[in-house]
């Protein structure tokens, strides 16, 4: 019997942006942008689920009279980023 | 890159790309420690040099050499305090290297103050060969660049025996060998390691 895949996780952009940030201590939004090709739209979309989840802390701040978006990994994010890997191991090796 | 649902070989490839991705964040591209080694070695040959023609007094490459860096230093300030672009990733190693870096420095500056206030020369740049084996290991191992590690080492063995031998023409030949293998091997290495990988970016994105 097989885990269900993390549903916010299982997604194409979540995804990636999860995986960026699990490598890196933060990231603007402009970085998690210019890697994954997203719009800007559909990022900020995304960003906001996984905020909701409690997966990443979003930090909005003005630098340089520019708004600044930086995104950090919680450490329930890396639970369930972890638990995602697992189970993906668990399908795709049965 | 899109909102859609994704296989589970697919989910894997995604995490592998976005990974190796951030990692490229982390590599250095040694020109630091070009320009640093290449600096500290012509230094010492030109000392080496001047011991035996006495062109100028012992230590005058030295002190041209620590104007030169404090002109770097206040140039590399500046730019990144004015002109360089804002940063858009941090990564758990840069910040490592920024604290490496503000210790290397604060303990560089008290061995050439401690060289200044009776330390014997010989001994002073002993020490610091030692340190630059110290930080070459730090940075060579948080980085996983096995030519820094073994570069540290070797440097460290020029350190040792720069502590025993007698002359200060000697130490200067241990100290020129240590950032050969210590900072300009490396240097070039890295250098060579980072162009390709860019080359190979720009490949991808083509």
């Amino acid at each position: 019997m097989f885990k269900e895949l993390d549903p916010i996780l299982h997604s194409q952009l979540r995804l990636a942006v999860m995986s960026l940030l699990i490598s890196v201590k933060e990231a603007e939004f402009t970085y998690l942008k210019e890697k994954t090709n997203a719009t800007a739209g559909n990022l900020s979309v995304q960003i906001q689920k996984l905020r909701d989840a409690g997966y990443i802390d979003v930090a909005k701040q003005f630098k340089d009279n520019y708004p600044q978006t930086t995104c950090k990994i919680t450490t329930k994010g890396v639970d369930a980023f972890e638990l995602y890997v697992k189970v993906l191991n668990e399908y795709i090796n049965r | 890159m899109e909102e859609k649902p994704i296989s589970q070989q697919e989910s894997l490839l995604l995490i592998q790309q976005m990974i190796q991705t951030a990692k490229r964040e982390q590599k250095d591209d040694g020109k630091g420690w070009i320009v640093w080694g290449w600096m500290l070695f012509i230094s010492s040959v030109l000392t080496i040099t001047n011991l035996h023609f006495k062109w100028f007094s012992t230590y005058f490459f030295w002190n041209v050499f620590g104007i030169a860096s404090i002109l770097i230093f206040i140039y590399e300030t500046t730019y990144f305090l004015f002109v360089s672009k804002r940063i858009k990733v941090r990564t758990y190693t840069k910040d490592l290297f920024e604290k490496l870096n503000a210790g290397f420095f604060i303990s560089l500056m008290f061995i050439i103050v401690a060289i200044n206030t009776g330390v014997p020369p010989t001994k002073g740049f002993a020490l610091l060969i030692s340190l630059y084996a110290f930080w070459i290991l730090i940075y060579g191992s948080a980085l996983n660049f096995k030519p820094s590690v073994v570069g540290a080492y070797i440097t460290w063995a020029f350190g040792i025996v720069a502590l025993f031998v007698k002359t200060f023409e000697l130490v200067m030949v241990m100290h020129a060998l240590g950032v050969l293998f210590g900072y300009i091997i490396p240097g070039h290495i890295a250098y060579k390691e980072f162009r390709k990988l860019h080359r190979k970016e720009m490949a991808e994105i083509v």
